[in-house]
């Protein structure tokens, strides 16, 4: 991982500010393979450009690769215990497709399962005579019309019909059909489906089969994105749970909510209850009474603005609707009446809906038009998607740190500080991006003949892609390690800068991000001061040695 | 649709004839109205020995379009104080549950609707029923409750409908 991390800055290590369009940006387009491979639109690979730094630990299944997956296991267990595959398939259904579970249990026991199962040793014939009574029309039958499961219980194929397609239709019990005798429990398998129910029927017991083949599967979940038909199989036990579909929607294998990271599970069930159903009465409750953040004494609001003030002794002021203390507040929050603070979460969902939306304007006839005008072959034009990809990506994050904000212990003041500040970086390297995008972009759309600054475009935006990549990698990396690099009880100032450099560290040395650069202006001149052995260079904050005159970083001169 | 209903009234028929040429013991049945097949009236009595005992009991059995593969409902019309009969007359046993309300299996493959059972079958069960009470899951509360709590106030509420019924008589 480090490695790689190594690789990203080297390659990005020339550029002064890739927010400012330097050249630099060009690094990006050398930026190994794997940037590239996605952009391909092959969709195999879509969930390269945002995982390609960690290992993929699931794959993403089609209808086709769960039909041939499905076939395999059947024809394994099948082979195996030398039973048909219609049987291996019941017994597969029984032990939710766990093909070592089956042998466990079958060389552990083989009677019982095949008694819990259905599946008798001893197939039974129909009785001898010529003609047989149907066990529910009592209609007496030439022996060629009847047929059995295992059992030898004989009905006619008009009962038999009718009894399937009830079963069918009734829902996925259909797979766990048994004889129609009330005292057996002979199974009813495919092979039997397949003989005696009609092409519908047929067509519906196997998609049954194949859903039940994913959702009794503890390795593997349909993708939740609505109308998907992926399915995505997991390997448990390494790293995150984000998966990405090929759809490209990214959700999270453990709760299946939307991706979340660096939100654990349980917070973001609480941050969607807290959103959700339970709003209206969350909404009452905060709304009606609240402690002080203070001095803990209930306060029930019954008329004014948010601008609370406690009763003496306490008399703390601060704001009604995010407990935060009022000397943060004033116009800039949303004035008395108002905080944007927490609003702004919701209103992130909209841009990153928004996001995805022009992603796929932009896919389906936009970028057709810009080939025609800019005339450059679309294959050239694939770092525009991987910008919009990359700020889908982005809001989704971003919108997930409002949660892990709302749910920062209010004591550990130097980890909340921290926090805001990284995400207000976070924020408005964002900005720049989606305005690159966005607005740069449409300049070229409207243009009449191929602009000349248009390779100069596509090394900026190239490169805001890449940057906030990377800031947005790293703080995810931050987040989910819980701001480690704060400590509890340490000053703010000093220390909110020093775990910048640290936590964020990839890039500050390189300065590809504003959160160091700015921490830089800040600070940088008196680490450069306090050591005197080396000397920050201004532009991209890289410490060089002394001798150098010029940064060893981005070329910068040393004044 | 036709194919279907039309092998519903003939299975119907063949058991409404079967039980006139064979009686069995415990109940009677017809039908209510001589031109309907899918709606007949049967009289339970009261099995033996049991608190039920010396009871005529009415209820009504009507069976769907697509008999024998969906169960028909039952209902007593005359009153009925049971765990397992619903206020309304309702008889809730397992066997006459649609096949697919339980997905998971747990009710045994024997306790759920198949197309093998006939008009005998059920009422047999029925007749099980109300000699053997099931407080698991009571269809009436407050009657599952005097059985398992006060079995003297379910007795005395059960002989008062057992007087009632031979009165209707």
């Amino acid at each position: 991982m480090d490695s790689e991390d190594d690789m990203h800055d080297a390659n990005d290590s020339a550029d002064d500010d890739f927010y400012s369009g330097g050249e630099a940006g060009l690094a990006a387009s050398d930026d190994g393979d794997a940037d590239y491979d996605f952009a391909d639109h092959d969709s195999d690979d879509s969930g390269e450009l945002l995982s390609h730094r960690q290992q993929q630990n699931y794959s993403i299944l089609s209808e086709v690769d769960i039909k041939q997956r499905q076939e395999d296991d059947i024809n394994r267990v099948s082979t195996v215990l030398s039973i048909s595959k219609s049987e291996a398939c019941v017994l597969l259904r029984n032990y939710n497709w766990s093909v070592s579970k089956v042998h466990d249990e079958w060389f552990a026991d083989e009677e019982r399962v095949r008694k819990v199962v259905g599946l008798p040793e001893k197939h039974m014939e129909l009785p001898n005579d010529r003609e047989v009574t149907c066990g529910i029309c009592f209609e007496s039958c030439p022996r060629g019309a009847m047929s059995a499961a295992a059992c030898g219980h004989p009905f006619c194929s008009t009962c038999w019909r009718g009894y399937i397609s009830t079963a069918i239709n009734d829902g996925p019990g259909c797979l766990m059909l048994r004889c129609p005798d009330p005292a057996c429990a002979a199974a009813v398998g495919q092979d039997m489906i397949n003989a005696l129910a009609d092409d519908e029927d047929k067509e519906k017991y196997g998609r049954y089969l194949r859903r039940s083949y994913i959702e009794d599967n503890r390795k593997t979940k349909w993708c939740p994105a609505p109308g998907c038909e992926y399915a995505v199989e997991f390997v448990m036990g390494s790293g995150s749970y984000d998966v990405n579909c090929n759809c490209s929607y990214g959700f999270c294998w453990n709760c299946t909510e939307e991706a979340h990271r660096p939100v654990d599970c349980a917070t973001v069930s609480k941050w969607i209850l807290k959103n959700s159903a339970e709003s209206e009465n969350m909404n009452w409750i905060l709304a009606n009474s609240k402690p002080c953040p203070k001095c803990k004494r209930p306060i029930e609001k019954n008329q004014g603005c948010m601008h609370i003030t406690c009763t003496p002794p306490c008399k703390f002021e601060f704001c009604w609707l995010c407990l935060g203390p009022w000397s943060e507040h004033g116009e800039r929050t949303g004035g008395f009446y108002a905080c944007n603070r927490y609003e702004s979460a919701r209103q992130e969902g909209a841009s990153r809906q928004k996001a995805l939306g022009d992603l796929q304007s932009l896919q389906n006839d936009k970028l057709e038009k810009l080939s025609d005008i800019q005339s450059q072959p679309e294959s050239q034009l694939k770092f525009i998607i991987e910008a919009w990809l990359q700020i889908v990506e982005c809001r989704r994050v971003l919108k997930w740190t409002y949660a892990y904000g709302f749910y920062l212990p209010e004591h550990e003041h130097a980890k909340r500080q921290f926090f805001e500040y990284l995400q207000g970086e976070a924020e408005s390297g964002l900005e720049r991006l989606h305005q690159c995008a966005e607005k740069e972009l449409q300049v070229y759309l409207e243009a009449e003949s191929p602009s000349k600054d248009f390779n100069d475009f596509r090394t900026k935006l190239a490169g805001l892609t890449s940057v906030t990549r990377n800031y947005f990698e790293n703080l995810v990396r931050a987040l989910e390690t819980g701001l480690n690099d704060v400590g509890p009880s340490t000053s703010h100032g000093t220390c909110s800068k020093s775990a910048t450099s640290k936590s964020l560290g990839g890039k500050s040395k390189s300065g590809k991000n504003r959160a160091s650069s700015t921490s830089s202006k800040s600070g940088g001149s008196n680490r450069g001061v306090d050591d005197s052995n080396i000397w920050t260079c201004d532009q991209c904050t890289y410490a060089n040695p002394k001798s150098a005159r010029a940064c060893q970083a981005c070329d910068h001169q040393h004044r | 649709m036709a194919g279907t209903a039309s092998q519903a009234s003939l299975l119907l028929q063949k058991q409404l004839k079967d039980l006139a040429k064979n009686p069995v013991d415990g109940f009677s049945a017809g039908l209510v109205d001589d031109s309907n097949v899918f709606e007949w009236q049967v009289t339970i009595i009261g099995p033996p020995d049991t608190l039920y005992d010396g009871g005529y009991f009415n209820a009504i059995m009507t069976f769907p379009q697509n008999y024998p593969n969906s169960p028909p409902s039952v209902r007593f019309t005359s009153e009925m104080w049971h765990p397992n009969v619903y206020p309304d007359g309702r008889v809730c046993i397992s066997i006459l549950h649609p096949p697919g309300e339980d997905p998971n299996g747990y009710e045994l493959a024997s306790e759920r609707w198949t197309p093998v059972h006939t008009v005998e079958s059920i009422v047999l069960s029925i007749i099980s029923m109300l000699s053997s009470p099931n407080d698991e899951s009571p269809a009436n509360i407050e009657a599952a409750k005097d059985w398992r709590e006060k079995r003297d106030e379910f007795k005395k509420k059960v002989r008062r409908i057992v007087r009632k019924s031979q009165e209707m008589l």
